[in-house]
């Protein structure tokens, strides 16, 4: 009965290491589940860098939105196992992650938004997914805060619902990923920073850090926001455009909303966490940065885009804004696996807005690679040379909002 | 700009006098704040904003500045901040009852509200402020039954309340507060040098109200906002601004020092600084260095005078002692996370939510850090801070909203269409009719007869200049310069990736003139892509919206010719006006641009007009019509017709991965021109073979699916459905769909899924209606 209540440190300082088998730099979702699934698949040697806390960028900034109701065959396999990962994480892990299957619905307010939703539907529906065109009068009986009527500027006309979609508590997911590779003996080292990445004849062989060189003869780069930044460290050069993505909380409310609402139209998506407050968050900006500093223009027009959907929240105050940087790629579709002629330098990268929904299966599939020295299927078609053979996967036609 | 209605700040709920220079001395606080309210008041070039809290520095130091409903948008040159400084809250046992008060709080209850606040205080505290506030809740009457100050040594205000009868204790503080609804006592206890309680000395004092006054801290997140540095200063114990951007002062409590002569001497130089600094005098630079050194004495002064006791809380257990106030974080909640290895100050505060709630860490920021700090042996320095993200002041998602100006868009037909009764869509910005009275009988008017639909939506741009035709020839992947004047061409325009953007014509009316026209969502990106292209360049080519000023209508059908005749003196026969051509003539009077083209895939002119006659011009035509039963037709009969024609429409049929050659339009594409936008990645497509093909297809179950179903093989999606009517020039369902390259072959069964169910369809590669466009041509 005492273990139950005894505190014990989630993650524990370990000593500094001058060589590991693989180093992961990142120490966010993605990061801290390959470094799990790397020890699950019995390869410990393993320690994550992460340059400030745990859980520091995109994993902390994002908005927790899980879903797998993509549009390409490809997108919706992959998404689909990681809905499946977190619907077990945490029996896995042993913590309460907070994981609400709330169900989650993209608006429709044009015929053509309709129809690209039909898209997704159909394409779902053939590959197992659960979700499906609903009309107003269905939608008004999920959400009954919604507004409905004619008059907003653009009216809702339809919704794609998902039900699998929901939210989840993400620092909670970061924190136990960190356990769980911590448990195994793998190293976590925050406030490490990679500053730089030494290669002989073809194949990496260190980590420079902030701490001193790690020699190392794997090395992930699981980072976002600087995924370009740290590839060029073996001169690389991903195809990638890195643009703020921003976001607001507001004070806690009573539970009203119980799903999660997208309007691409609208550029806003909202949800209700299980502490009552208002998650919202909108598309990325319109010019590439990589400053995580939040403007007022979002917050007016995420403001008033919010309350053409929700009216009644016109005296709901905002507590917080953030900014997160998101990795763009031209087909708003990650790139996972081995480069060409580099040896030892893993991806998991150019994540975008989507790269929370993704940590369990990206993790578990890039341990997969470097525990068998094979690509699994899954994440074959999101390989970086999608971009010389032009074979990108079909996403971004669907990702106007990619909530 | 002031968040309080009346100027003043703090020293407006001050009774006790102030020993403030020159005329204030002497008087009460709230008497010097209005001294000094009426001499700002008095002053006519400044302007005041009252009740407006400015809530957050953004990039470029704009501020967003909250007044009740309204929000300002404020972006100064220069920006001086006094926010001043909040007290904040210990941590004890029992420290959420009522009766529980921050010192500041009591002293806006008696002199803004009038109240008193309780019967008999206990005041605790570890600043000099903590004896201010007990004078004032003595000057109303309530008993002061303590006064426990934390320092080991009394300030010379303690005289004064020694004098009166008032216990006062040095080097103590409070251990507990008593009481079960309410506060009826507080327990006190003496603190050795190490800030741990000694034993034994607890003493019990019955009060029903305690006043928790500590070192201020100063409200300095706007500071940060703008690119200042905040730091926990060990001298003041507290964190202070340690240097800050250009174009921002600050002045006054927010600096971390307290003092009414210092801060009318830092506001002082503040305000002449930021004067100087805009070139509006400020004084001589030797006047200024006197006052800047003046203001360093007496910063220096003051920090000698300070006698500090850094003080969150007493060490002690206990179920009751909260650190955040708002979201119920206690002292034992943050021990436990620390112990779980939440030792960071920005994982803690994730982890416990701790000073993320309503008041924004106003209250709990200090004690949090101090606990934190004292749990992991860390100092206040290192412990460090969080982040103070806007806004300061929690703001109404209505104030930021506004009035709602979301702009809707009308032709200049719209009223002839609503008195018509036509069912409205939204497409952009734009109201466009989907429908006046049946699709069969408009569709039937176009195919027999004539019809007419605005099309005043259409993106219209004039490309100008010496070099318009060698830009437009860049641009397009098809061809361009060598294009006649008087002559149009279909256009179709691709990003760099090669993918379809847009479509619509190029018209050329003069050597160094086009008129081109877009789709009617398209037109901001198509602008805005043009310029793009065209920035820096320094070419000799002007790009201007003239989409507003013409209203648009197509005419067409086979009888349109005969409509049109009536109304302009042009000679419309097919030799003088072909397919293709554009003219500037008069139609009814009104000087006209006419595009002959034909999207529906009959004989049609598209007349542009200038807006105000667009009306005019609408009843001309349907008056000129009459005997040919003329009928206006809608989107939706427009849709029919065109997808009857197998014209496709980009956005709707094509996507971001479609390219002109799979979208089978590669007519459209001149890979034998010289380089143009996308060409690298069109000849790549070329060389890799098509991957995908858009196509038409003929429904052969009578179901006609909805667009964007799946067309399906061995149960796996293979493509899509874009496109998908009710014919009724052919009584069968038709439609265009995305499919494998290898099915693409007139007559191949498809097969397509429709609310889960199948439906076969038959692949067509030429358009169902006229695919010799004979029609169009006659």
């Amino acid at each position: 009965m005492w273990q139950l209540f005894r505190k014990t440190p989630m993650w524990r300082p370990r000593p500094f290491r001058d060589r590991y088998d693989v180093v992961i730099i990142g120490g966010g979702v993605h990061g801290l589940a390959t470094a799990y699934y790397l020890g699950r698949a019995g390869v410990r040697d393993v320690c994550v860098l992460e340059k400030s806390y745990l859980g520091s960028g995109a994993s902390g900034r994002n908005t927790a939105i899980i879903r797998s109701n993509y549009r390409t065959p490809e997108g919706v396999s992959f998404y689909d196992e990681s809905v499946k990962l977190y619907e077990r994480l945490a029996a896995d892990l042993g913590y309460n992650l907070l994981f609400s299957q709330q169900g989650h619905l993209t608006l429709a307010h044009t015929d053509s938004a309709i129809n690209g939703l039909r898209v997704r539907a159909e394409v779902n529906q053939l590959m197992g997914v659960e979700s499906r065109l609903i009309w107003p009068e269905e939608i008004q009986r999920l959400v009954p805060a919604l507004d409905l009527s004619p008059r907003p500027r653009y009216p809702v006309l339809a919704a794609l619902y998902h039900p699998p979609g929901g939210i989840i508590r993400h620092d909670a997911v970061v924190w136990a990923y960190a356990r769980g590779a911590d448990r195994m003996g793998i190293a976590i080292h925050p406030f490490t920073e990679a500053v730089g990445i030494g290669t002989s004849n073809g194949q990496v062989t260190s980590v420079l850090t902030s701490r001193g060189e790690i020699r190392a003869g794997v090395v992930v780069n699981a980072t976002a926001g600087f995924c370009s930044t740290v590839a060029k460290m073996v001169g690389l050069h991903l195809p990638i455009v890195t643009h703020p993505l921003q976001a607001f909380v507001t004070e806690p409310l009573k539970p009203f909303l119980d799903k999660v609402i997208v309007s691409a139209t609208l550029h806003v998506y909202v949800s209700q966490t299980d502490r009552g407050e208002l998650v919202i968050g909108s598309e990325i900006d319109p010019y590439s940065s990589y400053s995580s500093r939040s403007t007022l223009p979002f917050l007016e027009a995420t403001a008033a885009h919010t309350l053409e959907l929700f009216p009644c929240l016109r005296r709901v105050r905002v507590l917080r804004q953030w900014a997160g940087i998101c990795d763009m790629t031209p087909d708003y579709s990650p790139i996972l696996g081995e480069v060409p002629g580099l040896k030892g330098f893993i991806l998991d990268v150019g994540w975008g807005t989507y790269g929370f929904k993704a940590g369990p299966v990206a993790g578990k599939r890039i341990a997969e690679l470097i525990a068998t020295g094979r690509t699994p299927e899954l994440i074959k078609p999101f390989s970086l040379t999608r971009f010389y053979d032009d074979t990108l996967v079909g996403e971004k036609a669907a990702a106007a909002v990619s909530h | 700009m002031d968040d309080q209605p009346l100027l003043g700040g703090a020293l407006r709920t001050r009774l006790g006098r102030v020993d403030g220079p020159g005329g204030l001395a002497g008087l009460a606080g709230w008497e010097a704040a209005r001294r000094l309210a009426a001499e700002v008041e008095g002053e006519p070039r400044i302007q005041r904003l009252q009740t407006a809290t400015a809530f957050g520095v953004y990039e470029g130091l704009l501020l967003g500045v909250m007044q009740g409903r309204r929000l300002y948008r404020v972006r100064p040159r220069q920006l001086i901040v006094a926010t001043g400084a909040f007290e904040h809250p210990l941590v004890f046992q029992g420290n959420d009852l009522p009766g529980v008060f921050l010192g500041t709080g009591l002293q806006r209850l008696i002199t803004l509200d009038g109240v008193r606040p309780g019967r008999a205080a206990v005041v605790v505290t570890n600043a000099d402020h903590g004896w201010a506030v007990a004078q004032d809740l003595l000057a109303v009457g309530v008993e002061v039954a303590a006064v426990a100050e934390a320092r080991p040594e009394l300030p010379p205000a303690a005289e004064a309340l020694a004098a009166a009868g008032v216990k006062c204790f040095a080097g103590a503080t409070i251990h507990d507060a008593r009481g079960r609804r309410h506060v009826e006592g507080a327990l006190l206890v003496r603190l050795d040098a190490g800030g741990d309680p000694v034993a034994g000395s607890e003493r019990l004092i019955a009060c029903d109200l305690i006043a928790v006054s500590t070192t201020p801290e100063p409200a300095g997140a706007l500071l940060a906002q703008a690119d200042g540095r905040l730091g926990y200063d060990p001298a003041l114990d507290a964190v202070v601004p340690q240097a800050l951007a250009s174009s921002v002062h600050a002045a006054g409590a927010v600096t971390g020092l307290s003092d009414l002569g210092f801060a009318l001497l830092g506001g002082r130089l503040a305000g002449l600084e930021a004067a100087s600094a805009l070139g509006l005098g400020g004084g001589e630079a030797s006047r200024m260095a006197t006052l800047r050194a003046e203001v360093e004495a007496h910063r220096a002064r003051l920090r000698r005078g300070l006698r500090v006791r850094q003080l969150t809380s007493v060490p002690s257990v206990g179920r009751k002692r909260f650190v955040c106030l708002c979201e119920d974080v206690t002292e034992k909640d943050l021990a436990d996370a620390v112990r779980e290895g939440f030792d960071h100050l920005e994982t803690l505060k994730r982890y416990t939510t701790v000073t993320m709630g309503p008041c924004q860490g106003k209250m709990c920021h200090l004690p949090a850090i101090g606990v934190t700090a004292r749990l992991t042996g860390r100092g206040m320095a290192e412990t460090g801070t969080t982040t103070a993200r806007p806004p300061v002041q929690p703001v109404p998602l209505g104030v930021l909203a506004g009035p709602h100006h979301e702009p809707v868009r009308r032709t200049p037909l719209h009223a002839r269409h609503a008195a018509l009764g036509a069912t409205w869509m939204d497409m952009g910005a734009w109201k466009r009719p989907l429908l006046y009275t049946s699709v069969e009988a408009e569709v039937r008017a176009v195919r027999e007869a004539v019809g007419v639909i605005d099309v005043s939506t259409l993106g219209k741009l004039e490309v100008v200049g010496r070099e318009a035709a060698a830009f437009l020839e860049w641009i397009h992947p098809g061809r361009v310069a060598d294009l006649a004047v008087g002559r149009i061409r279909y256009r179709v325009m691709c990003d760099d990736a090669g993918i379809i953007l847009d479509d619509g014509t190029t018209a050329r009316l003069g050597e160094d003139r086009f008129f081109v026209t877009t789709g009617t969502g398209s037109l901001e990106a198509v602008g805005q892509w043009l310029e793009w292209w065209l920035a820096g360049t320094g070419r000799c080519v002007h790009v201007a919206d003239v989409t507003s000023a013409y209203a648009a209508v197509n005419l067409a059908g086979p009888k349109c010719r005969e409509v049109l005749a009536r109304l302009t003196d042009l000679d419309l026969s097919p030799g003088a006006f072909p397919y293709m051509a554009v003219r500037e003539a008069l139609v009814g009077g009104v000087p006209a641009l006419l595009l002959r083209i034909g999207f529906v895939g009959e004989l049609g002119y598209e007349i542009h007009a200038p807006a105000e006659y667009g009306a005019w011009l609408w009843d001309l035509l349907l008056d000129a019509g009459r005997e040919h039963v003329i009928r206006p037709f809608g989107v939706e009969a427009q849709r029919v017709l065109r997808l009857e024609k197998l014209h496709l429409i980009p956005g709707h049929d094509t996507d971001a991965l479609s390219n002109p050659l799979e979208a089978d339009m590669a007519w459209a594409v001149k890979l034998d021109k010289p380089d143009f936008i996308g060409r690298r990645l069109l000849e790549a497509a070329r060389a890799r073979g098509l991957r995908q093909r858009l196509v038409g297809f003929e429904l052969l179950d009578g179901v006609v699916p909805g667009e964007g179903d799946a067309v399906v093989a061995d149960g796996r999606p293979i493509g899509r459905v874009t496109s998908s009517k009710w014919s009724p020039t052919l009584g069968r369902g038709i439609g265009m769909a995305w499919i494998p390259p290898e099915l693409a072959q007139e007559g191949v069964e498809i097969r397509i899924r429709s609310a889960g169910r199948l439906t076969r369809g038959r692949v067509v590669v030429r358009p169902f209606y006229d695919p010799d466009g004979a029609r169009l041509k006659s």
